[in-house]
């Protein structure tokens, strides 16, 4: 009597131990992409500080700003607009550049904050959220400059 | 004589520099490259619409730079082991490079319409490592506007990216297609210039 109880009860703890697996791997597996908007900020700076940054020692800046697992760093960038155009996903792109800096960093909004670049102008000064996929460099077969890429932006309100 | 050197030395620098000014070069920041995995088990997709890329219309060089972290997957988790160590390494190799040339440049007009087939050779570096590729592709010009179209297929194993057991190996196929649209200006101005 007292086995048939323990059997019950040991076989109850495996039902919930398998359930509680497969739960886990259906979360692992459907779980969504980290929003980079609800996240806050790692770093805030301006975009001339991060592309001196990354042209001083990519090396240490690659360390310190992008993730292993592709999860890198939420920036919150600073500059002037000197380009606004419109990517093959139909994302707004915004490049942030000193006039005579040699690279900036170039901002690609979603379909949810697109809407929020229609009422910017090249010149204004913003400021913008959004992670890090690459840094500045110079590369020699280009024979050009590459921006910092950020994406997933959304502008922020200086004013909050 | 260390003066005349000097001279010789910055004489030389400046013709090259002057040379490669003059040269028709063809920019692209506006692009889109898909990979493209096909199993029994499951179809895998990813975008990356950040590639830059260069066409020297003068003496067939085409170098495009692919971040890699840029490659978006539809579920996360996937997208983090493509990222992780054990995958493409994306921190440790954050960019991919195409370093090639047109082979056929004589078939190309850029001057005027129309679809022109041409031959690409060259290196292609991923994941630190560099393999001699082939490839053919398409460049379509219109007007001011040029359109590169190219279909690839990379044998993930060629760069060092291997999967021996569990279900990355049943589930990621051994040679990934790679579609890529990009499109091209003519930057009228020195292209260093332009970009400095």
């Amino acid at each position: 009597m007292l086995k048939n109880k323990l059997l019950k009860i040991i076989l109850i703890l495996i039902g919930v131990g398998v359930l509680t697996a497969i739960g886990i791997g259906f979360y692992m597996f459907n779980m969504p992409h980290r929003d980079v908007q609800a996240t806050s900020s790692d770093y805030k700076l301006s975009a001339e500080a991060i592309v001196t940054e990354y042209l001083n020692n990519p090396t240490v800046a690659n360390d310190k700003y992008l993730d292993a697992e592709g999860e890198s760093k939420i920036l919150e960038i600073t500059g002037q607009i000197t380009s606004i155009t419109t990517d093959f996903n139909n994302q707004k792109v915004v490049l942030l550049k000193g006039e005579n800096a040699e690279a900036g960093v170039i901002c690609t909004f979603t379909e949810k904050t697109n809407a929020s670049v229609n009422k910017l102008k090249e010149g204004q000064n913003i400021s913008v959220k959004g992670v890090i996929r690459s840094g500045a460099s110079y590369d020699e077969d280009l024979e050009m400059y590459e921006n910092v890429i950020l994406e997933k932006c959304s502008l922020i309100n200086k004013n909050q | 004589m260390k003066n005349s050197i000097l001279t010789l030395i910055t004489l030389i620098v400046f013709s090259f520099t002057a040379f490669s000014q003059t040269d028709g070069k063809l920019v692209s920041k506006k692009t889109h490259f898909k990979i493209y995995s096909h199993t029994a088990a499951e179809d895998i997709e990813a975008n990356n619409y950040k590639s830059v890329g260069t066409i020297n219309t003068e003496t067939g060089e085409i170098v495009f730079s692919v971040p890699m972290q840029s490659y978006e997957f539809e579920k996360s988790l996937m997208q983090k082991h493509y990222n992780s160590k054990k995958f493409l390494d994306t921190k440790q190799f954050p960019k991919s490079k195409l370093k090639g040339r047109i082979t056929n440049l004589a078939d190309v007009d850029f001057k005027n319409d129309g679809s022109y087939n041409v031959n690409i050779e060259g290196d292609l570096t991923i994941h630190g490592e560099t393999k001699k590729v082939s490839e053919k592709a398409t460049i379509t010009v219109k007007g001011a506007n040029v359109v590169l179209n190219t279909k690839l297929n990379l044998t993930l194993a060629d760069y060092a990216i291997a999967f021996k057991d569990g279900k990355p190996s049943t589930n990621i196929a051994k040679v990934i297609e790679v579609t890529v649209v990009a499109e091209l200006i003519l930057c009228c101005y020195p292209v260093s210039g332009l970009y400095k």
